[in-house]
């Protein structure tokens, strides 16, 4: 095989892997028959259709999607500010306070979760759904402390001595001229944080009580009673979101610029 | 004219490091006064405390009758332009201008920032990204921004490193001509001595946190205060004085090559177009002398006799 050829198979093989699960999602989702399986059985929109009258999915949805926005901009407000102390002053331990704010991406899931469960949420008595708010915007603060980090880092900061020259105090130098020179990484931070906490399963897989679960757990638990092609439905409609969102933000923003 | 700007056993330090120490200037209204020294001496520390993003270990700034020292930097009347100018990457050259007119709600905002402009000769620039700005008009526009505000003293910080020969020459007729039309009283930073020579009224040379001479650039030509001084205005002989038990110092042209009392072996030479200049090593120590170009070129290791002038030397007061 002449390596050109060799190439080609490579990217190939590659392809199917990152592709194939999806397409054959999408493909499972438009059966016509009564029970998950690939090939479908028939092609029809009934399983599509029917995701949006399930109830169950209706409550989990909306839980995610709060989970998403409001844990990722509480994720910000604690990560810029974070950020932007850790670029600016020499603080000591700042390599050490990186390191705990990234604590979540390190560790497990499964232990995250657990731990939350067993040592915040039964001792305290907290709510499921507040334990599920804080549990997300830990989750997500990691993805907004290093983004900002990294569009931090490219800004020079004499522009803020020089707004502060002009008549501002620091927090509107910081406010008129740091945060709009870093707008792209800030909204880079929230798509990310978005798609992590809207995707995440282990820890929320913990977090779950009567009446609150978060979307992908709420799946799981409806696949393990009915087996029918509307998980994959599903599944491949939050895949075609995530894509829109990312999609969306590649055009507008560049968004692979600031990842 | 009396003391408009006075720095008073200013004392200055970053953290525990002491950077300059018990210094004191008085600057007068309209004068354009250069801080020169190498890096590391304290001028740009000193420029920063007039603008108030240091705060003073001890001492005092006073400006125009009122004391400054702990006044907040927007409320000071002083202009910074810094060396990178630090413009604002996301406001076009109108609205880096208006900057400071906009937070001091200024009624006449348009006709103020196109005024500006138009003294930095950027009329036409004023819906441009500063990015799009080559780095002589990123300065003018860091100018502008400045003296809208009509400030009382304006700091530049090292105006004309970061621009090419032509461009610093083109730089320094402007500011010149901006100080004449403004009467603003400039204090620029730079560790290029003929810069300072160039620009200034008054020179005041700086060492290690404290000043070395204050003095018109006539002065610190012909009469430098120090070996220090000396060396950094182009003296490159400095031989200890047994008649005054002080210093004499001479520039490589005035070492006369040839004839002489003194005799050297040539170390080095180097062709500086006009001119040769030779490093030789004597007796005395090494001597730096040069030689019209039009004459023939003494070789490395070649003997020649040279003399020192005494008429020609610069005095220095104390001991090496």
């Amino acid at each position: 095989m002449s390596p050109r050829a060799a190439a080609w198979a490579v990217l190939a093989v590659v392809l199917t892997f990152l592709i194939g699960p999806f397409v054959i999602i999408v493909l499972a989702g438009l059966s016509a028959g009564q029970s998950l399986a690939f090939p479908p059985q028939g092609l029809s929109l009934q399983w599509y259709i029917k995701v949006f009258t399930i109830e169950s999915f209706q409550a989990s949805f909306a839980m995610s999607m709060f989970l998403a926005v409001f844990g990722t901009l509480a994720a910000l407000a604690l990560g810029i500010p974070a950020a932007y102390g850790m670029s600016r002053y020499k603080v000591p331990g700042a390599e050490t306070v990186r390191l705990i704010v990234s604590a979540p991406i390190i560790v497990p899931g499964i232990i995250v979760g657990l731990g939350l469960l067993r040592y915040l949420v039964i001792p305290t008595g907290i709510g499921i759904a507040t334990a599920l708010f804080l549990a997300h915007t830990a989750l997500i603060l990691p993805y907004a402390v290093r983004v900002v980090s990294a569009s931090l880092e490219n800004l020079r900061t004499d522009i803020e001595e020089a707004a502060v020259l002009l008549g501002c105090s620091r927090f509107g130098a910081f406010a008129k001229v740091v945060l709009p020179n870093i707008r792209g990484g800030v909204l880079a931070a929230f798509i990310l944080g978005f798609v992590t906490s809207f995707n995440q399963v282990p820890v929320s897989l913990f977090l779950s009580g009567p009446g609150v679960r978060t979307l992908p757990v709420d799946m799981i638990a409806y696949m393990e009673i009915n087996y029918d092609p509307s998980v994959a439905a599903l599944s491949a409609l939050l895949a075609f979101m995530s894509v829109a969102i990312v999609f969306a933000a590649e055009k507008f923003l560049g968004f692979s610029k600031y990842v | 004219m009396s003391e408009f700007l006075t720095l008073e056993d200013l004392t200055l330090a970053y953290g525990g490091t002491v950077a300059v120490d018990r210094l004191n200037l008085d600057i007068r209204q309209g004068e354009l006064i250069a801080l020169l020294g190498p890096s590391g001496c304290g001028k740009t520390t000193t420029m920063r405390a007039v603008a108030g993003l240091l705060s003073p270990k001890s001492g005092s700034i006073r400006l125009d009758g009122r004391d400054i020292t702990r006044v907040a930097p927007s409320r000071r009347e002083v202009g910074l332009v810094f060396q990178s100018y630090a413009l604002f990457p996301h406001l076009s050259v109108f609205e880096n201008v208006a900057f400071g007119l906009r937070l001091k709600r200024e009624p006449d905002l348009s006709a103020k920032v196109l005024a500006g402009l138009a003294t930095v000769g950027l009329a036409d620039f004023a819906s441009r990204a500063p990015a799009d700005l080559s780095g002589g008009q990123q300065q003018r526009v860091a100018l502008a921004r400045s003296l809208v505000m009509n400030p009382k003293v304006l700091l530049l910080d090292e105006p004309l490193s970061n621009l090419d020969a032509r461009l610093r020459l083109e730089m320094r007729l402007e500011l010149q001509r901006v100080q004449r039309e403004t009467g603003v009283t400039m204090i620029f930073v730079t560790h290029d001595q003929s810069e300072a020579l160039a620009l200034a009224d008054r020179i005041v040379v700086m060492r290690d946190g404290a000043i070395e001479q204050v003095g018109a650039p006539e002065e610190i030509w012909t009469a430098p205060a120090s070996a220090f001084v000396a060396d950094f205005v182009g003296f490159e002989t400095i031989l200890p004085d047994p008649e005054t038990g002080g210093a004499l110092a001479w520039r490589p042209a005035a070492v006369a090559l040839g004839e002489g009392p003194h005799s050297g072996t040539v170390r080095g030479v180097s062709f500086a177009g006009a001119s040769r200049e030779y490093v030789l090593d004597t007796p005395l120590g090494v001597v730096k002398a040069e030689a019209p170009a039009s004459e023939a070129p003494l070789a490395p290791g070649a003997a020649v006799a040279f003399d020192l002038p005494r008429a020609a030397a610069a005095r220095l007061p104390g001991p090496l």
